[in-house]
């Protein structure tokens, strides 16, 4: 896959779909430090639980509750 | 010359056992829950090595991170880097990470270990890691970050050896830290996230699909949109029925001794000052207050197991969109509802807040959660309202209205404040942990009740005995000519005071003896119960001996000098109202003060609610006469 294949296949964790099964592939935001803080951090998978006006995702086999504000700064793509 | 202790610091992510480890080793009660912000504050305790050396511990706040973002974590760095209240810096630092998460909690213990502090890893929680399938290898994680690594379940006690073995003098020297370039902060962030990546590939290996667990199937019920709401809402409801069910029978018991045991007093000592001290103004007054116990071991007992399960953080995050209305985060949510319990530890634990100007705003419509110290009040108030043969469910209604008064109030005041004071520099967004539910931790939650308990007691015992004490003195000297006991109370120094607030407390509904025993509770409100307990006893001492604990009767008999009833509904919604709003707590006023770095606001708090209680009850009771009640 070329690496502008790639980038089209990258979301914001908003819209990634319920129980799906996804990788970060970057954080970008002003909110990254904390992010990366509680587990979200380039590389790491995880799963999205619910929607709603937080939304909630295991990361590192955490359950974390982050508001869509700081999911549109979540990069993630599918796992392969 | 001894020399002082050595000190090592306990230090870790929220909600990863550091309290629960403290008192393992330590032999202390302290504070556990299982949320994030438990702890708010450093805790010191004592413990030995394995050679019977002393060492000094300090539990500190969970903190993500030292980039300190929120004040506990500012607390936790200032421990770490000897910048707190004079201590030096940790001889060694334990570092507490949860085993089943370990990608996220080396994050901070990579971070300590850069500071060139000596290190021991406490790998807790391994029966969790081990239930969820993942492969632990301490041995490779102990070489791979060279430092001692200790597998425990504080929780259960294991372990707790093998750490104090650890904890042998001499300390093990820092570690090096591979990962770190000099000078280059991004990329040592970078290469720090690589190394915990390689690290748990190598020593905690996930396993590949992940199965739904026990606490995903509670969460898509608790979670639920609508079961979510409807459960949570029971819940509440569920603890204020239960709180006035199931303590009748050991208020009715205490109600009952207290009685016997003023009579039997009675019976044993000649009529004068002394006897009437001790049965009008100690048992009457003590008493008044201690009836109440059963009911605040219940709340605490209630709130502690919400705390313990785990379902204290669902709350928090259910309520998130309503607190988004006050101006408020699902952040605030535990803060505020651990001020039903008590205002001082709800406004400590408003630490956890990210955001400057939300933690005031917290800070100061907190002490309108309803705390505990009313209780009393409204458990001698609802009764008077309600006829015998109704339900205790009507008086858990009514309970549930009044708290729900108050919070709403306080969200309404939060909205308004909130925009006052205006945005913060940094915009703060909601992010919570949700922790596994797991089984209350009972022998903690009873501990804990039982110190609540205690301290209420030792209350009753000394400040409620004091004030009451004072107050009989007031309502007996200087005394008059007469026998008659409404002559006896004009003449008092009380029945004088008593002239003197009148003008104040008439418009609300009350006369100058309510209003000296409002006055009274300015120190702490549940006084009340003792206050009028003592100021009507005073009118009533010849024939109502075997009803000395019974206050409400005599305050239902308690007239006008017209005859006409002192309280009637109206009135006593008014008091009601009164104490709703009114901040009549010292301690928390020196709390606030402290917390908020300001005795301006805790003056303006105090002011503002003592204002907004009056002008609310005057309006509750003058609006209610125009509507004919």
């Amino acid at each position: 896959m070329t690496p502008t294949a790639a980038a089209r296949r990258t979301v914001t964790l908003n819209e990634v779909g319920l129980n799906c099964d996804v990788r970060i592939s970057s954080i970008n935001g002003p909110a990254c430090d904390r992010l990366r803080d509680l587990g979200f951090c380039e590389q790491m998978q995880l799963r999205k639980l619910s929607n709603g006006r937080n939304l909630i995702c295991t990361v590192c086999g955490a359950k974390m509750a982050i508001s869509r504000e700081l999911a549109e700064q979540v990069l993630v793509s599918p796992v392969r | 010359m001894s020399e002082s202790p050595l000190t090592i610091a306990l230090v870790g992510n929220p909600n990863s056992g550091k309290s629960t480890l403290f008192n393992a080793l330590t032999g202390k009660n302290q504070r556990v829950g299982n949320y994030a912000g438990v702890t708010v504050e450093v805790k010191s305790g004592e413990t030995y090595t394995p050679h019977g050396q002393k060492l000094h511990v300090l539990d500190l706040p969970g903190c993500y991170s030292l980039r300190a973002g929120s004040k506990d974590e500012q607390v936790a760095l200032d421990a770490l880097t000897g910048k707190f209240e004079k201590s030096a810096k940790p001889d060694l630092v334990v570092c507490v990470v949860d085993s089943s998460n370990l990608e996220r909690h080396l994050q901070l213990a990579l971070q300590i270990i850069e500071m060139d502090l000596p290190c021991v890893l406490a790998l807790n929680m391994v029966d969790l890691a081990e239930k969820t399938g993942l492969r632990l290898d301490p041995s490779k994680l102990s070489e791979e970050l060279g430092i001692p690594v200790v597998p425990m379940q504080a929780n259960a006690g294991k372990g707790i050896i093998e750490l104090k073995q650890a904890l042998r003098l001499p300390f093990p020297p820092p570690s090096d830290a591979p990962w770190l370039a000099h000078g280059d902060k991004e990329k040592t962030e970078a290469q720090r996230r690589e190394f915990i990546t390689s690290l748990c590939e190598l020593a905690a290996r996930r396993p590949d699909s992940q199965s739904r667990t026990f606490s995903d199937k509670l969460d898509g019920f608790f979670l639920h949109p609508i079961f979510g709401w409807v459960s949570f809402l029971a819940i509440m409801f569920l603890i204020f029925w239960a709180i006035f069910s199931f303590a009748s029978i050991p208020m009715d018991f205490i109600d009952g001794a207290m009685g016997d045991f003023g009579g039997w007093v009675e019976s044993l000592m000649p009529d004068g000052d002394f006897r009437s001290l001790l049965v009008d103004g100690v048992i009457a007054g003590v008493g008044g207050v201690l009836v109440f116990l059963p009911q605040i071991i219940l709340l605490f007992l209630f709130i502690g197991l919400l705390e313990s399960s785990g379902y204290m953080a669902r709350a928090a995050f259910l309520m998130d969109g309503v607190m988004a209305k006050a101006g408020l985060s699902g952040k605030a949510f535990l803060p505020l509802f651990s001020s039903y319990a008590c205002a001082i530890p709800g406004i400590m634990a408003t630490r956890t807040i990210d955001s400057a100007k939300e933690r005031l705003t917290t800070i100061f419509v907190a002490p309108w959660m309803s705390c505990s110290a009313r209780l009393p009040v409204y458990f001698l108030i609802i009764p008077l309202l309600l006829h015998e043969s109704e339900g205790t469910w009507k008086q858990a209604l009514i309970l549930f209205a009044i708290y729900a008064l108050g919070t709403l109030t306080a969200f309404l005041v939060a909205r308004i404040l909130r925009g006052k004071l205006g945005a913060d520099k940094t915009v703060n967004h909601f992010m919570l942990e949700l922790p596994p539910y797991r089984k209350p931790q009972w022998s903690y939650i009873l501990r804990h009740v039982i110190d609540r308990a205690l301290a209420f007691v030792k209350k009753a015992g000394t400040i409620i005995l004091g004030l009451s004490i004072l107050l009989w003195a007031l309502a007996t000297y200087p005394k008059a000519d007469s026998q008659d006991p409404g002559e006896i109370l004009a003449r008092s120094a009380m029945g004088r005071i008593g002239q003197y607030i009148e003008p104040v407390v008439k418009p609300l509904g009350f006369d100058g003896r309510t209003g000296t025993a409002i006055l009274t509770t300015f120190a702490a409100r549940e006084v009340l119960v003792s206050s009028l307990g003592v100021i009507f006893s005073v009118r009533e001492t010849d024939d109502d001996a075997e009803n000395r604990g019974l206050i409400r009767e005599k305050i239902q008999a308690a007239t006008w000098p017209d005859g006409r009833p002192l309280f009637t509904p109206l009135s006593l919604v008014s008091l009601l109202v009164f104490f709703i709003y009114a901040l009549q707590c010292l301690p928390t006023t020196a709390v606030v003060a402290r917390e908020a770095g300001s005795w301006k606001w805790a003056a303006g708090q105090f002011v503002f609610m003592t204002g907004f209680a009056y002008l609310a009850s005057l309006l509750v009771f003058q609006g209610g006469k125009l509507l004919g009640f």
